[in-house]
């Protein structure tokens, strides 16, 4: 099977409205998810107490669960539902004592609800202390990655290819970000902040990375084959030429993602999804985000001459 | 066959053994595991399974892959050493001030959710308030012979102190918890001051819990029933009547409906009949059980049991609508409090305002475990709620043994006790001094037991009977002797995975994955063909090389760790692809079956080094800073993304190689027939 002929697309003639749009999307997304209470940070990050519960015959509705958890005395707990799996997060502002809180609620929503039958699925429980923490080394850690990162490619390449992977990464980590933030509200789907949902993105900026890399190693390739060739046909030349492998890769990725969003359960499934849009984003930043940087950076900023696009006919 | 070309079968196929190998105790395991359980807790005939098969069992145990406790279900949890509290304790008793309070309160507040080390924040604001610590805290003998600066003497035993406190609290939990035949708990230090405890398979989760919790301070701490006591409790409720109300309660009238209305409604008629000066009289059930709750914000939780004399019958009573003064000075009194509003119970006992109005000679403590057998029907469990003597009559220190044991006569469970010689004789002047009366054994300030006193016990060794079954007696002799410890911990982070969690999300996850697996590998096959097929050895490969090498590596599989799979798997179809699209490009060049496989190689080996060794690269800051699961993330993606550059580019080309080895012209990677 070859699906993929050679192809001869213009990808670069748009980058700068193309690049503009997204990034001022991403920007604005960003910004709005700041607005107060859209951000859903999980237990790891706010600290506090969390309890999962179950009902086996689902017939509790979240108001009837928050008034009877309202009786043992939490009535400023918080209750979310995803799906309709009669399965409820219910969280408590307050740490310490996690198992006599959740054994109280079960307990209780128990006697509430004396038809139905009640687990306890998982209960958290995170001192603001630890959760700080790990909202300091998750983001110390992120950011020396993108350092490394940024060194290696400006090592192998240039230095103008490790920046314009770093912006690229940086723009499908806000843009993933802020999908996942907004999907989250739909109440789909548990896409929380938390410290698991952290390897998502962590997985997102891998694919990414390796993305760019296969495009910029083309570049190098071409720039060595055609020399004298301008830098905007260089680059538009790779990017045709990689393609094949860029969609067949994300197309074979992402089809695993989605059976992993439909059938991998509670756990499985928020993380899936988080990494199915960031494989989109990331695929897409390649040829808007990471090459139309690297053209503009070489222009404007290094002051090369990145010349005009002269497509022939293939 | 050449030597070449053996050794080209050999990197195909070595790999594949030493990764079965690496694998084959998992395997066995749960094979193993399967065939234990479908002995459906026949005791005899495990055991006898046990003794012909126990050691391979626990030789496959060790060696198998692990998973983490989001995907098996259990238990984790963080300590931390309150060095605070080691603080308070170190100082002499007698000594402690409003001024020692404050430095202690004041370092509290710095100290709670920063990174400040707490001793030296102490002992800054310590030296600001131009005390000395030897007014509070004593010198040892030795370091007075010693001489020198006495305070740097103080400083140095506080620090020494601090650091061994972890030390200390770890060894006694791993005692405390291997006392309960768990398999794999795995305690870790982490950093100077935490603990963290990671229980997979825990079979009586509220135990474990009650035991963890627990931070071995143990205190015999004499009980005192008295009616200063009931005054006590009306003083709390007045202290919290305002407070409580001001409060937002979602809704106040279901708050009473279910579990104490049944009482204080009750109660309420019953003094109706009494008295005519009830102040309820007329008013609705719920109102009125709403209005006793105002009222008596505290008191309403608890019921009580009371009997002139021991030989008395007992009979039952509420506080409500009676004063202190309605009952007698000398009694036995027994108040107990419903598991449902236990915690908020406690809560209320943690206000400083509730503190204030408590005397400074009583303390209010409540029963470790409900009174009992648990009740499995969801009816509320009681706890026994205890006054006993603030200062703590003797120390758990002073305990050098206690094991679970049985009277001979009655042939009831009991605890043996022996103390220390000095802990001894103190223990014989305070039973001699008690007799007829309880002492409270107290970890970490919940109440265990509360023996009664026979006759004085001299000589250090003691009899506690009362134990109702022998589960009971083993836990009190674990706790006692968890009381040599001084140092003080306290949870800062609990998780709980349900085992129902950890098996559907074991179920679901492992169908998703082979499924998506699958699909991978009918798609590279649909695509590019017999190539394809090539592709799909190397990836299968790929993934038995990561799991066998976390498994090697004693790793251990968690949902980060998946995607840490997740990405390494990708990234080796990438590889694969890569390859096979440049060896397209050099076919329909026109370049032979030989020259386009080298040249696909040599021409995707770039990009395929370059993007897997960025991802290494990247995983080292993970590794060192990040915390336990993108660890696990970093750890499998390392393991993957250095595993697919081994598969994708050594063993994909053994392949071709021995494919172009073999003298064929035309290899069918799913390129157009003809060029």
């Amino acid at each position: 099977m070859d699906l993929i002929k050679k192809t001869n697309i213009d990808f670069v003639s748009n980058r700068v409205a193309i690049f503009r749009t997204s990034v001022i999307i991403a920007l604005i997304g960003l910004a709005a998810t700041f607005l107060p209470g859209m951000i859903d940070l999980g237990i790891d990050f706010t600290g506090g107490t969390q309890i999962t519960v179950k009902f086996a015959n689902q017939s509790a509705s979240a108001d009837q669960v928050r008034v009877a958890v309202g009786t043992i005395g939490y009535g400023s707990a918080e209750i979310k539902s995803f799906g309709s799996t009669g399965e409820y997060l219910i969280r408590v502002n307050e740490t310490g004592r996690a198992s006599e809180i959740s054994a109280a609620i079960v307990a209780g929503l128990q006697t509430s609800f004396a038809n139905d039958t009640v687990t306890l699925l998982g209960a958290d429980n995170v001192d603001p202390k630890v959760s700080s923490e790990l909202a300091f080394d998750s983001a110390l850690s992120l950011i020396l990655a993108a350092i490394i990162i940024l060194l290696y490619v400006a090592f192998r390449f240039q230095f103008a290819y490790g920046l314009s992977a770093i912006v690229a990464l940086a723009h499908d980590v806000v843009l993933a970000f802020v999908i996942s933030v907004l999907f989250n509200k739909t109440g789909l789907l548990n896409l929380e902040l938390s410290i698991n949902s952290l390897a998502a993105y962590l997985t997102i900026l891998g694919y990414s990375i390796n993305d760019k890399v296969v495009v910029f190693d083309r570049i190098r390739e071409n720039r060595e084959k055609h020399k004298g060739m301008s830098l905007v046909d260089l680059v538009n030349l790779s990017l045709n030429e990689t393609l094949s492998r860029t969609i067949i890769t994300g197309v074979s990725v992402l089809a695993a993602l989605l059976v992993m969003v439909f059938l991998g359960g509670d756990v499985l499934e928020g993380f899936a999804f988080t990494m199915f849009i960031g494989i989109v984003i990331g695929t897409f930043s390649s040829i808007y985000i990471a090459s139309a940087f690297l053209i503009w950076y070489s222009d404007r900023v290094q002051h090369k001459n990145v010349g005009e696009l002269h497509t022939k006919k293939a | 066959m050449s030597s070449k070309t053996w050794s080209k079968w050999l990197l195909i196929l070595l790999p594949i053994i030493a990764g079965a190998y690496l694998l084959w105790p998992t395997y066995n395991y749960y094979r193993m595991n399967q065939e234990r359980d479908g002995l459906l807790g026949d005791s005899a005939a495990i055991e006898s399974w046990d003794l012909a098969n126990g050691e391979d069992f626990a030789k496959a145990r060790n060696a198998r892959l692990k998973l983490g406790l989001d995907l098996r279900g259990g238990m984790y949890v963080t300590l931390e050493v309150d060095i605070l509290k080691l603080i308070e304790e170190s100082a002499d008793p007698l000594s402690v001030d409003e001024d020692f309070t404050n430095i202690l309160e004041k370092t509290r507040a710095q100290t709670d959710n920063t990174d400040l080390d707490v001793l030296d924040t102490y002992l800054v604001n310590f030296r600001a308030s131009g005390k000395s610590l030897l007014q509070y805290f004593p010198l040892s003998s030795s370091d007075e012979a010693k001489g020198g600066d006495p305070e740097k003497a103080i400083e140095e035993k506080l620090r020494n102190d601090a650091a061994g406190a972890v030390d200390q609290a770890m060894e006694v939990i791993r005692q405390r918890i291997n006392k309960y035949d768990l398999s794999e708990v795995n305690i870790q230090k982490q950093g100077a001051r935490r603990i963290a405890i990671e229980l997979p398979d825990v079979k009586d989760e509220k135990e474990i819990r009650a035991l963890i919790q627990t931070t071995a301070r143990l205190e015999f701490k004499r009980v005192m029933m008295t009616r200063d006591l009931i005054r006590t409790f009306y003083a709390i409720d007045n202290v919290l009547k305002g407070v409580v109300a001001a409060e937002p309660v979602v809704d106040t009238t279901a708050v009473d409906s279910t579990a104490t209305a049944k009482d204080t409604s009750a109660v309420a008629k019953a003094d109706t009949s009494k008295k005519n000066a009830n102040p309820y009289a007329g008013l609705s059930d719920d109102e009125v059980a709403r209005r006793v709750k105002r009222d008596y914000p505290f008191s309403y939780m608890l019921t009580g049991l009371f009997a002139q004399s021991e030989k008395s019958s007992f009979q039952n009573f509420d506080l409500i609508l009676k004063k202190a003064e309605d009952f007698p000075e000398q009694g036995i009194y027994n108040f107990v409090v419903s598991g449902t509003i236990l915690p908020q119970f406690l809560k209320y006992l943690e206000r400083a305002d509730v503190k204030r109005a408590i005397p400074t000679d009583l303390d209010i403590v409540v029963a470790a475990r409900p009174e009992g057998t648990p009740a499995k029907d969801g009816t509320p469990e009681f706890y026994n709620v205890y006054g006993v003597v603030r200062e703590a009559d003797l120390t758990g220190d002073v305990v050098t043994e206690a094991f679970p044991s049985f009277d001979q006569s009655s042939n009831q469970p009991m605890v043996l006790m022996e103390m220390s010689g000095e802990g001894g004789e103190r223990w014989a002047q305070i039973t001699g001094a008690n007799i007829g009366k309880r002492i409270a054994i107290i970890l970490d300030g919940r109440v265990y037991s509360a023996p009664t006193v026979q006759n004085k016990i001299s000589g250090g060794s003691s009899q506690i009977t009362g134990a109702t079954s022998p589960e009971e007696a083993n836990l009190l002799a674990v706790v006692l002797k968890a009381g040599a410890l001084k140092a003080p911990v306290k949870i800062i982070e609990e998780r709980v995975v349900g085992p129902s969690l950890g098996e559907d999300s074991i179920r679901r996850g492992v169908t998703s994955s082979l499924l998506s697996f699958a699909l991978i590998v009918l798609f590279m096959l649909a695509y590019y063909a017999w190539g394809g097929g090539l592709a799909d050895i190397a990836l299968l490969m790929n993934v038995l090389l990561v799991v066998a090498g976390l498994a090697g590596f004693g790793g251990t599989l968690s949902l980060p760790g998946i995607a840490g799979i997740i990405l390494s798997t990708a990234m080796a179809v990438d590889a694969n692809i890569l390859i096979f699209e440049r060896m397209r490009e050099e076919l329909y060049a026109g370049k032979t079956l030989k020259v386009a496989i080298d040249l696909g190689f040599a021409k995707a080996w770039s990009a395929i080094i370059d993007s897997n060794l960025t991802n290494i690269l990247a995983t080292i800051p993970l590794l060192i800073w990040g915390s336990g699961p993108v660890r696990g993330f970093a750890v499998t993606l390392l393991v993957g993304a250095v595993i697919t550059l081994f598969t994708a580019v050594v063993v994909t080309r053994a392949m071709f190689t021995l494919i172009a080895a073999s003298g064929a012209t035309t290899f069918n990677i799913g390129q157009k027939r003809t060029a």
